[in-house]
């Protein structure tokens, strides 16, 4: 009997103590998660906003559907437009935009009121005040994000920020005595008891928001005693430690209210902008009734999901709840019920910008690595254009199919498929516009526009024609007058002779320097890169922007050089930004919503050419589109300023097409990973991309000019002899000339040919006044 | 000689004198009010945003400033009162160096325009002497000085002085 009782003394100790060891447990593992990082936000990287203004086409820049993915909402009628609503009207477009933060500025709500004529905006007006505006600003879009492994999305709030009548919807079906219970709410355990009991099976759940908010952090969804029983105490435990309105808020921001795509979505902020696009600060009774009712079956009773009718009575059945419960009057009650279930289009999550994603996070600071972005919940504001870069995915991914289907050798085999990327910068400022690294993310995060080296081939020649063309000690090595020797050309090098071919087989002859590279001709560049110095191209291409070590050989000029798309996009981007290389920049501010601006990244360039030698290679590349290896991007109604080289490496295994226009450089690479040859030219396939991108970027018209620099004289020569064009000449055409390098000869010509100026002579001007007097 | 002929080579003598005299400095300065009207919509559109951006910068909102010379960059990245804009404010408030990047680009475009020229040599001085090489930046400063001595005698260009 003796040893009975002790034994039953030791077992209760042992339970005991063990008991007592698993609440200790259970508390620090409580306190760990509560007082630590609560929750792992992924940090969001956001486009450049959508700048409205008189004289745009709203059809060019898909207005319509860019409020739709804002989460803005259609509306019959533009009277009492409420906040995040549009009513769109034959003539007329009405916005409530709504406010929101930028780093360094406060967009108010606001309504604008934009007059239509045809597909341009006409008038932009302030609603409110009837002032005119110059401009106003859309939301930026959301680009993506950087999930952790659990792909969670949730924007954090503060209990304050939350609508009383949310707070109450939640309650009112989710767990009525909140205010009053310890964790567990013995009442509604039994309740639910009878209820289960009556049902014969389990209907009803007993737990509080305290349980739900430990079964969501802390445990799995296993229905078994024991998970019950530690769900229990550590729900006690939690009350104990901490106030009622810090549990509050943390399951606000915890809660699961459905699924976009891949991305579950967490909280009430979450919710409140996937469901109704705003901030839940804004909710009304109706939509907060809403998110109130869907969290018993996030994804079941979904508005998004095929039974509304569903999720209304249960909408309704909240705010039922509400009323009996005395959180809502008879008014609040049927005005709420009245409305009808408005949610915000279902759109997919951005999944166009991937790589891009990838390029900013590898361009930003190493403080901001996975770990960081993935759980510190920072907005970046991007450079991206969303609608250049869903242009650019489209005319990629559906060009590349077009080939498949059209060339047979192009035809996937095995696991090598045909592959491109096509990155688009904004020269002036080197912000990259849209970027797309591969035809399909899931399958290859390999980015080939930023990781990719390949030989450059013929888009590598306007760096020998700058370098010709650029002034050295003794003047330029040549003129846009002058003529190059396209005859067989054999240059010693260590490893044996070197002899360029041309892509046709053929040699040319003498020919105009323009036509060398509007043909791309390769012998006549190789003997001009010889004439130039093989360093000095190589230099030239360095200071342009290309970063990959060049081999300095001959055949450098013809492209032997494995760059990237973004090292080839930043150099023509000098060149059409007059000489002047910017940086490339994929963001303009990190921002902490707590702490403010962590991080800026400043527009920066420097200048690496002068102006005049880079208008005049951009006028050559001119020449390409308009005459040359390029001209089927006019026969396809492109219109305006453009200029741009094709290039094809050897065996056609890589296809290029660099172009800018002024305001846009883009570069479209096409070829296979394992490389292997294409069959086709880089005119026939890398072309079409490229003229399909631009004409959905700017609908066919180019805007701008490329400015002439004033030192750059615009002279009439005779084409077949390079001399100046006078009276008389049979043939003539305009072309440019950097001060001191006009020709020196005259067609029909007097007298001695003239010699480069000199100072103290006459000026080009001046000697054909005085031959003409001559004559009279 | 024809009498034709002579008149004819008078005429055009007249023309070439003419481009080659020079122009006499001073003038009303630049206001990028003035411009307001001018260009195609996504050029008028930027300088609405230059001006709201000058307004902001008079104002001490220097970061709000520079956010909307971006924006005026992003609809139209060739206005060159928004490089000149971000040149004057980098020079006077930011990084020189980046200021004076920008007035190159805001040169380049504005090369032809006489009525910038003051304001370009004055905002160069100032930029050349803030990174530290004022024998530089002197005759900047006395060109500037010469074409616009109300807005230069002080050596500095306010926001609402280019505005």
């Amino acid at each position: 009997m003796r040893s009975v009782a002790i034994a039953l003394l030791i077992a209760g100790f042992a339970g005991g103590f063990l008991a007592a060891r698993t609440v200790v447990q259970l508390d620090q593992v409580v306190r760990e998660r509560f007082e630590g990082r609560l929750f792992r936000v992924p940090s969001r990287v956001l486009s450049a906003p959508t700048i409205l203004y008189p004289g745009l086409d709203w059809k060019q820049i898909e207005l319509q559907g860019t409020l739709q993915r804002l989460g803005y909402r259609d509306s019959a009628s533009a009277e009492r437009l409420a906040l995040g609503r549009y009513a769109w009207a034959p003539h007329e477009v009405w916005i409530h935009r709504r406010a929101f933060e930028h780093p360094t500025r406060a967009e108010p709500a606001r309504v604008l009121r934009l007059r239509l004529a045809g597909t341009v905006i006409e008038e932009l007006h302030d609603a409110d005040t009837g002032r005119e505006l110059g401009a106003a600003f859309l939301e930026p879009e959301l680009v993506g994000a950087y999930y952790g492994p659990d792909h969670e999305q949730r924007e954090l709030v503060r209990v304050g920020d939350v609508p009383p009548h949310l707070i109450d919807a939640i309650l009112a079906v989710e767990d009525q005595r909140f205010q009053s219970h310890r964790g567990i709410d013995f009442r509604r355990i039994g309740g639910a008891l009878l209820a289960n009991l009556r049902a014969g099976g389990i209907r009803e759940g007993g737990s509080t928001l305290t349980q739900q908010l430990v079964k969501n952090f802390f445990l799995t969804p296993e229905r078994s005693f024991q998970r019950k029983l530690q769900e229990a105490v550590m729900a006690l435990l939690i009350e104990a430690r901490y106030e009622k309105e810090a549990i509050l808020e943390a399951y606000l921001n915890e809660i699961y209210l459905g699924q976009r795509g891949s991305t579950a979505i967490h909280g009430v902020g979450e919710a409140a902008r996937f469901f109704f696009g705003k901030s839940v600060r804004d909710l009304a009774l109706s939509e907060s009734a809403l998110i109130a009712a869907i969290i018993k079956s996030p994804n079941g009773l979904s508005p998004h999901a095929d039974n509304p009718e569903r999720t209304r009575k249960r909408r309704d059945l909240v705010l039922e709840l509400m009323r009996e419960q005395g959180r809502i009057d008879d008014v609040a009650f049927a005005e709420a019920q009245a409305e009808p279930l408005r949610v915000a289009k279902l759109t997919p999550e951005p999944r166009e910008a991937r790589y891009f994603l990838d390029a900013l996070q590898r361009q930003l600071p190493e403080f901001y690595g996975t770990a960081t972005l993935t759980t510190e919940g920072l907005q970046i504001y991007s450079t991206l254009d969303l609608r250049l870069q869903r242009a650019a995915a489209r005319a990629l991914s559906e060009e590349l199919t077009r080939f498949e289907k059209g060339y047979p050798k192009l035809a996937p085999k095995g696991e090598s498929r045909l592959e491109g990327c096509l990155i688009a910068l904004r020269p002036q400022t080197g912000e990259v516009l849209a970027l797309v690294g591969g035809r399909d993310y899931a399958k290859s995060q390999f980015d080939r526009c930023t990781q990719a080296r390949r030989p450059a081939g013929s888009v590598f020649k306007p760096f020998v024609y700058a370098a010709a063309l650029e002034p050295a000690e003794d003047g330029p090595t040549a003129t846009l007058a002058a003529w190059v020797d396209d005859t067989p050309l054999e240059v010693s090098t260590p490893a044996g002779p070197w002899r360029p071919k041309n892509f046709d087989r053929e040699n040319h002859g003498r020919v105009p320097l323009r036509e060398a590279l509007e043909r791309s001709y390769n012998v006549a560049t190789a003997r001009l890169a010889q004439e130039v110095g093989i360093p000095r191209v190589a230099d030239m291409a360095e200071r342009l922007g290309i970063e990959s070590p060049l081999a300095k050989v001959p055949s450098l000029a013809i492209g032997a050089a494995d760059i990237t798309p973004l090292e080839l996009a930043r150099a023509y981007a000098t060149l059409a930004n007059g000489g002047i290389r910017p940086h490339i920049r994929t963001f303009e501010d990190v921002v902490d919503p707590t702490a403010g601006t962590l991080e800026r990244q400043p527009i920066e360039f420097e200048r690496v050419l002068d102006g005049g030698t880079a208008y005049l290679v951009t006028s050559l590349l001119e020449g390409v589109v308009d005459r040359g290896t390029a001209s089927a991007l006019r026969t396809q109604g492109l219109v305006g300023p453009i200029a741009g080289k094709t290039g094809t490496s050897n065996d056609e295994r890589d296809a290029w097409f660099v172009g800018y226009t002024p305001e846009l450089v883009a570069v479209v690479w096409v070829g296979f990973d394992e490389p292997r040859s294409l069959g086709l030219a880089s005119s026939a396939i890398a072309l079409p991309v490229w003229g399909r991108f631009l004409r959905e970027a700017t609908g066919g018209r180019v805007r701008g000019a490329f400015l002439r620099p004033p030192d750059v004289e615009e002279i009439e020569i005779d084409p077949t002899s390079g001399a100046v064009a006078l009276a008389g000449c049979p043939t003539r055409r305009v072309e440019y000339f950097l001060p001191g390098t006009e020709p020196a000869t005259t067609c029909p010509g007097y007298g001695e040919p003239w010699r480069r100026d000199e100072p103290g002579e006459p000026n080009l001007l001046e000697r054909i006044f005085d031959s003409w007097l001559e004559r009279l | 000689m024809r009498p034709a002929g002579t008149l004819a080579a008078l005429f055009l003598a007249g023309i070439a004198a003419g481009c080659q005299l020079p122009r006499a400095p001073g003038g009303e300065p630049l206001h990028v009010s003035q411009q307001a009207g001018a260009g195609d919509p996504a050029r008028r559109a930027s300088l609405r945003l230059v001006l709201s951006g000058l307004d902001a910068d008079a104002g001490g909102r220097s970061a709000e400033a520079s956010s909307l010379y971006e924006r005026a960059l992003q609809v139209d990245p060739t206005n060159p009162y928004a490089w000149l804009a971000l040149a004057r404010q980098e020079v006077f408030e930011g990084d020189p160096e980046r200021g004076l990047a920008n007035l190159d680009k805001a040169e380049a475009l504005l090369a032809t325009d006489d009525a910038a020229a003051a304001h370009l040599a004055g905002i160069r001085a100032a930029g050349l002497r803030a990174v530290g090489r004022p024998a530089q930046a002197e005759p900047f400063l006395r060109e500037a000085r010469a074409r616009a001595p109300e807005v230069w005698a002080d050596g500095k260009l306010d926001a609402a002085e280019l505005r």
